[in-house]
């Protein structure tokens, strides 16, 4: 059943990058999203990635990073199929090869790569984040710089309560199929959620009563019992990401050379060969997919 | 149960209706319990335990809505004057699903929930944890999740983490309900802990008669939300006609003497209620044939 | 000789992971029996038990099914003939009655609607349902929750019903309720496997006792050489029921020569073998 789980979560470790306190990391991970929207240029896309694939290299998770990517790189790569034949682009379009009753285009293969190193990049460094991060680090983080206990506190349960959901719903289903249930169809809806959402409420009932016995919603001040301690390195590391995410984000909107989706040319057998590696890892995937959940 | 002193723990004919009910939960309770007292309540399901245990931290009336008439005072504060989160630090709670009770990433989190929230300085939390973890034997999994943990540690560390707010009185609502028989010793012998070496109050809602003529020394009965029983083990498991009218059983070393008490007549005034006594008894009262 | 229902050949099961669960299980169940699964948590007795409907499939070895082999067996096939009821009835209760919960097993089947009907007829009579037809599952209480809920798996007429836990969380009523009820389904001719910590249930229902420890079966037989045996009792951290323990420690001094399981055991072997001091 765990074809529908996505094991993203903090990865123990002891590497320089888990070190690295939280706020400078979570600024890193936003400059480059933020740096991925305002770009199309293959150049600047690229080296994130390579930087992405450097850190999550020296950060020794690959183990886990690869499982995520190994459900997540096959969506991303569909963006290429779909692009290329129809560009997000404004016309005129410069067909450059034929594909069967598809006509690709070159502005549907820069668009495509472009939208694929996008969504990579940020992943990549959204993964490095998650996985070096521990949660209430973050947390403890987050409320020095005025948020609220109360939204804290929500999130950590909410973090914990995601992985037991998804057991219940594991164990319903189950449940349901012992007793004859077809795994999919409207009839399965039902059965299958009411038992997880009542479930959820008990919790949260009985979660609640015994919050309060702990003195929890108490006024006055609130200490914390893990203390996240900022080094120079972390500061350091954060200003250095600032100025970078600036210094290039002002280059972006400045030069407009940047701008090679007319510049760029594709020979038409690489793009070919692009766009159908691009349909058969999908389809591979979908199909390896689809049979693990009939298998269930 | 001879005391002069002040009870720490006392309800004044106290009836509680649930919203939109028409039978009380409970009805006219008057109950009295010292300090240092093993009490165990005992009663079907419905009967009224968990509502009676909810009135002891002030959940009711203050978190739960219905009707409260009467009094509750834990150590001669009235219930209703104080907010849960205050009388937190006199009454320690658990309940019977120990994983509904945990919600942080770590064990020692989950202990110092209630320390972050009295605004205990780290360094005390940090005394305080390791103190609470050893008495509840968790100490080496400080940093284990909660969720990795069997049902007899998840349920010692909901009891870890009430216990270090420092409660005097420590109530546990069928604690071992949903545990495995491992883990129901360690947590019958953590209850047993409080009660014996940190000398305090333990109110324990339980099924399992055999455990409650073990350890408790004042046992209350209560049947359709009154209290039908109140009194110590002794006296109470030797009404058996009474019990079994609740639809309640006694440990199975009494039913089985007052069995041969009236069938070979033995005249035996009190019955064992523990496996030594029972054991001594039938050497005494029985030879081969 | 009652025809054999379930097979476990040499069966073994690894959690992705590595973890072995199940380790060279064999064993043959037959129509009828009354057995309980005993053991730790974490010794495998869920783990084999979720084969014998197919919850989960052997990574060695086989499971048998009525002659044929689960491998390749969908759950929802299985269910056809074993029936299992998880231990926590809310987490198969979703129906707004009783009565649609009881409906949804024999519809699954392809029933016609009066052969639904009928089942749930019968269902309803069988565990004393009928003041509850029309109430919501989630409005009662939860001892009787936990009925519907094996009584949602008798529509279905299973040859086996595994009941996992059917007495924990229960008060002293309803657990005699359940005893009753195990007692009158093998009566009607169904196999009953339990899954158990009940030592009374265990000690005075069932009539054969498998044992596991450390993912091996440690022990298939009855529960009065289960229950003598106070070296496997406590390599398994399983402590025998009250009375058991009185007539272990009175045949350890001689006084006795046999083990009682119940209460009415000790009496006859009072009445047997004892008799009232003269002299006290």
């Amino acid at each position: 059943m765990r074809g529908a789980v996505l094991p993203i979560s903090m990865v123990p470790g002891n590497s320089v990058v888990h070190k690295i306190a939280p706020l400078p990391k979570l600024l890193w991970a936003v400059g480059v999203l933020i740096i991925s929207f305002s770009t199309r240029n293959p150049a600047i896309l690229g080296a994130m990635i390579v930087l992405g694939l450097f850190l999550a290299s020296i950060s020794n998770i690959w183990s886990s990073f690869l499982k995520v990517m190994g459900i997540l790189f096959p969506i991303m790569v569909i963006a290429i199929f779909l692009q290329s034949i129809a560009p997000a682009f404004p016309q005129p379009w410069t067909p450059i090869a034929q594909l069967g009753p598809f006509t690709i285009y070159q502005e549907g293969i820069y668009s495509g790569l472009t939208l694929f190193e996008r969504t990579f990049s940020m992943t990549i460094f959204a993964m490095v984040f998650i996985m070096t991060t521990h949660p209430s680090d973050l947390f403890v983080s987050l409320e020095k710089i005025g948020m609220p206990y109360v939204i804290n506190f929500i999130l950590t349960v909410t973090l914990q309560l995601i992985p037991i959901l998804q057991r219940e719903f594991a164990t319903v289903l189950s449940a349901q199929k012992s007793r004859g249930m077809k795994g999919t169809g409207f009839g399965a809806v039902l059965p299958s959620m009411v038992p997880v959402f009542v479930g959820a409420i008990e919790r949260v009932q009985q979660m609640s009563i015994s919050l309060e016995s702990r003195a929890f919603g108490s006024t006055g001040k609130k200490t914390s019992y893990r203390n996240v301690v900022m080094g120079v390195k972390d500061y350091v590391i954060m200003v250095v990401g600032l100025l970078a995410s600036a210094v290039t984000l002002y280059w972006i909107i400045v030069d407009k050379s940047l701008d090679w989706s007319r510049t760029m040319h594709f020979s038409p057998t690489l793009s070919v060969i692009l766009v159908i590696t691009a349909a058969l890892i999908f389809v591979t995937f979908i199909v390896i997919s689809v049979s693990k959940i009939i298998k269930t | 149960m001879m005391n002069t002193k002040e009870p720490i723990i006392e309800f004044r004919d106290v009836t509680f209706y649930y919203p939109i009910s028409e039978t009380p939960a409970l009805q006219n309770i008057n109950l009295k319990i010292y300090e240092g007292e093993y009490v165990a309540i005992l009663g079907l399901n419905g009967a009224g335990k968990t509502t009676l245990q909810l009135c002891l931290n002030g959940v009711i009336p203050n978190m739960i809505m219905g009707e409260l008439t009467g009094d509750v005072f834990i150590k001669g504060l009235n219930t209703r004057d104080y907010p849960t989160r205050e009388l937190a630090k006199i009454v320690g709670m658990v309940f019977d699903n120990p994983e509904f009770q945990l919600t942080q990433t770590s064990v020692a989190e989950e202990v110092a929930l209630g320390l972050e929230n009295l605004g205990t300085s780290p360094h005390d939390m940090e005394e305080i944890i390791g103190e609470v973890l050893q008495t509840v034997g968790l100490s080496g999994l400080k940093d284990r999740s909660p969720f990795e943990l069997s049902g007899g540690q998840q349920q010692r560390l909901a009891i870890a983490s009430a216990l270090a707010m420092h409660p005097e009185i420590f109530v546990m609502d069928e604690p071992t309900s949903n545990v495995d028989p491992v883990g129901k010793e360690e947590i019958i012998a953590v209850a047993a802990k409080l009660n014996q070496e940190k000398h305090m109050t333990v109110i324990l809602a339980e099924h399992e008669v055999e455990v409650v003529a073990q350890y408790a020394d004042h046992v209350i009965v209560i049947d359709k939300g009154k209290i039908i029983l109140d009194g110590t083990p002794q006296q109470v498991f030797n009404q058996i006609d009474v019990l079994a009218k609740c639809g309640l059983r006694t440990p199975q070393v009494t039913e089985f003497f007052n069995q041969i008490n009236q069938s070979k007549k033995l005249g035996i005034k009190e019955l064992p209620i523990k496996i030594d006594e029972a054991e001594s008894l039938m050497l005494n009262q029985f030879e081969k044939k | 000789m009652e025809e054999v229902l379930i097979t476990c050949d040499n069966l073994s099961h690894v959690y992705s992971g590595g973890v072995v669960a199940v380790k060279e299980v064999n064993l043959k169940i037959k129509r009828g029996e009354l057995i309980g699964v005993i053991g730790q948590n974490g010794s495998g007795k869920t783990t084999l038990v979720k084969h014998f409907n197919g919850l989960l499939k052997p990574t060695y070895g086989k499971v048998i099914i009525k002659g044929e082999e689960t491998t390749n067996k969908r759950v929802q096939e299985l269910s056809r003939s074993v029936g299992y009821v998880f231990q926590n009835p809310n987490h198969q209760l979703f129906a707004k009655t009783v009565t649609a919960e009881l409906e949804f097993g024999p519809r699954n089947l392809g029933l016609s609607e009066e052969e639904v009907h009928e089942r749930v007829e019968k269902a309803i009579e069988f565990f004393n349902l009928d003041t509850y037809r029309n109430q919501h599952p989630y409005r009662i209480s939860f001892p009787l929750r936990k009925l519907v809920g094996m009584a949602s798996i008798y529509t279905m007429r299973p040859d086996v019903f595994i009941l996992d836990e059917p007495t924990t969380g229960q008060d002293n009523i309803t657990t005699r309720i359940v005893y009753q009820l195990i007692r009158r389904l093998r009566d009607e001719g169904s196999t009953v496997i339990c899954v158990a910590h009940d030592m009374i249930l265990l000690a005075e229902v069932v009539e054969r006792m498998i044992v596991m420890r450390d993912s091996v079966l440690i022990a298939d037989t009855d529960p009065k050489t289960v229950f003598s045996d106070r070296k496997l009792m406590s390599s398994t951290h399983l402590y025998p029921p009250q009375i058991t323990e009185l007539s272990h420690r009175l045949k350890d001094k001689n006084f006795i020569n046999t083990y009682a399981l119940s209460i009415d055991e000790m009496q006859k072997v009072t009445d047997q073998q004892l008799q009232v001091k003269r002299s006290k």
